[in-house]
């Protein structure tokens, strides 16, 4: 698969994950890429990211998810 | 006509295109014949003790039939007396009171031999004084050069002997011979410098026949490291001056130098910060008659952009140079091939295939050869468009990105927030 079906797919997922309510718990970086833990009540997954551009997505997802939960009422 | 005078920490010249301290500012016979030409001013090669030269003492390296892409030289400062220096300094500036004379020195880091030289120096009438801490060859092994100028203290404390006693703006030229050249500039701002010039060459070796395995140049067998500039250079030159120039503790006017050539180069350093630029390679290939392109050159690119002064140049291009970290992860830019254009060399495949990301593909349309770049997998390295032999075969054009702008900086300050 080229780094462009792959980061496609991987992006995929991370919507996915997101439109059926997992909100990113936590986010590790290493050698490997970035692991990615999804949360919803008490379900969790982790998602492995290896291309960039996905990298680049997931940034992206977080500061949207942080921006939300800075307009949501307390 | 645009106004080209310039005002550098109060030295003023009615063109921005001064010749560098070097060769070509050895004798008034030459700062005279080149403010005839039309030079605004000229750095006179450093005054100090009058040293002892060796020959053969310069060499070029040629790059694919460019000669002098790059300059290297062996040879040290002035090796006349200072008083016959000043006398025709002297009479140089009676003969062209409105061209700038700066005077270049390099004595022993000892407070009573810059106060000595700062004053016979200033009595002849120079406008201003350039402190030459950047010599890398020779006077370093004095501890005079770059020598000094590789230690901030002692880059400081100079600078402060020297403005004990100037009366004219003190210009500190700086060696590139050293990771960080904002740190010398800053010890020079302390110590009271008017203005910073950079960069003096950088250490080199030109070549080594491969033949008699001698260097080049060598002095009866023997070789020793030069100093390198020249056209070669002048992208290290400018990523220090607008290092410096984007510095707030470096807040004084810059001389940029560095492989200028044209006024283009001269543009561009002007755009990066620099108040003026200093000459030595191009005058010295080409002879002093170059700046008659520069000044008509410059002239005509500020009139074309509207700029009624080449002051108002200065520094415009600073803020868009950062660091890393501050740039758009998000931005991006993507190779399309011109297929009308293309002479079907093929370079841009071979380079992207081997050496990049592989996203640029051979076919045939109606049995002709043909290429297109998969955009989805071009990374806008601009590799193809570097080794293209054809202007307008292949242009970088702008994607626009789905997800908003961030830097890695903005990235990773998100990040650690989720870091648990």
């Amino acid at each position: 698969m080229s780094d462009h079906l792959l980061s496609l797919d991987e992006m995929k997922q991370v919507d996915d994950y997101i439109a059926s309510g997992f909100k990113v718990h936590s986010v590790r970086e290493n050698l490997s890429g970035m692991f990615v833990e999804f949360k919803r009540q008490e379900e969790d997954v982790c998602l492995q990211i290896l291309t960039a551009e996905a990298r680049k997505y997931l940034a992206a997802k977080l500061l949207e998810q942080t921006l939300k939960q800075e307009e949501t009422p307390i | 006509m645009a106004d080209l005078r310039i005002d550098l920490a109060g030295i003023k010249s009615p063109n921005p295109f001064w010749l560098a301290s070097a060769p070509p500012t050895n004798s008034g016979y030459q700062v005279q014949r080149a403010f005839e030409a039309g030079w605004g001013g000229a750095v006179w090669k450093t005054l100090g003790e009058p040293i002892l030269n060796v020959s053969s003492r310069f060499a070029a390296v040629s790059f694919n039939g460019q000669r002098v892409a790059g300059f290297n030289n062996i040879e040290l400062i002035t090796d006349r007396p200072l008083e016959v220096n000043l006398n025709e300094i002297l009479e140089t500036k009676k003969r062209f009171p409105n061209h700038a004379i700066i005077a270049s020195l390099m004595v022993e880091p000892q407070q009573e031999k810059w106060h000595e030289i700062v004053k016979k120096v200033e009595a002849v009438g120079v406008d201003g004084l350039e402190l030459n801490f950047g010599c890398p060859h020779g006077m370093a092994e004095r501890g005079m050069g770059s020598a000094s100028g590789q230690v901030p203290e002692l880059v400081e404390k100079q600078t402060y002997w020297v403005k004990e006693v100037a009366r004219t703006p003190v210009i500190v030229k700086l060696t590139p011979n050293i990771t960080d050249i904002t740190m010398t500039a800053e010890a020079a701002v302390r110590g009271g410098a008017d203005a910073v010039s950079m960069i003096n060459t950088i250490n080199s070796l030109a070549g080594v026949d491969l033949d008699t395995w001698n260097t080049v140049p060598h002095v009866g067998g023997k070789g020793a490291h030069g100093g390198y500039c020249g056209p070669a250079v002048k992208p290290i030159a400018l990523n220090m001056v607008a290092e410096c120039a984007r510095n707030p503790l470096v807040n004084v006017p810059i001389s940029g130098i560095g492989g200028i050539s044209n006024w283009r180069d001269a543009a561009e350093f002007l755009l990066m910060g620099a108040t003026g630029v200093q000459v030595c390679t191009a005058a010295m290939h080409h002879g002093f008659s170059i700046v008659e392109d520069m000044i008509d050159g410059l002239n005509n690119y500020l009139d074309g952009k509207g700029i009624a002064s080449v002051m108002d140049l200065v520094g415009q291009s600073v803020p868009r140079y950062s660091n890393w970290g501050d740039l758009d992860l998000n931005y991006n830019i993507v190779a399309q091939i011109n297929n009308d254009v293309c002479i079907n060399c093929n370079k841009c495949h071979i380079a992207c295939e081997d050496t990049s990301h592989q996203c640029i593909d051979l076919y045939t349309e109606s049995g002709r050869p043909m290429l297109k770049v998969r955009e989805q997998d071009c990374v806008g390295c601009n590799l193809c468009a570097i080794v293209c032999p054809v202007d307008g075969a292949i242009s970088m054009v702008e994607r626009k990105s789905t997800i908003p702008p961030m830097t890695w900086n903005e990235r990773q300050s998100l990040i650690s927030n989720f870091i648990r």
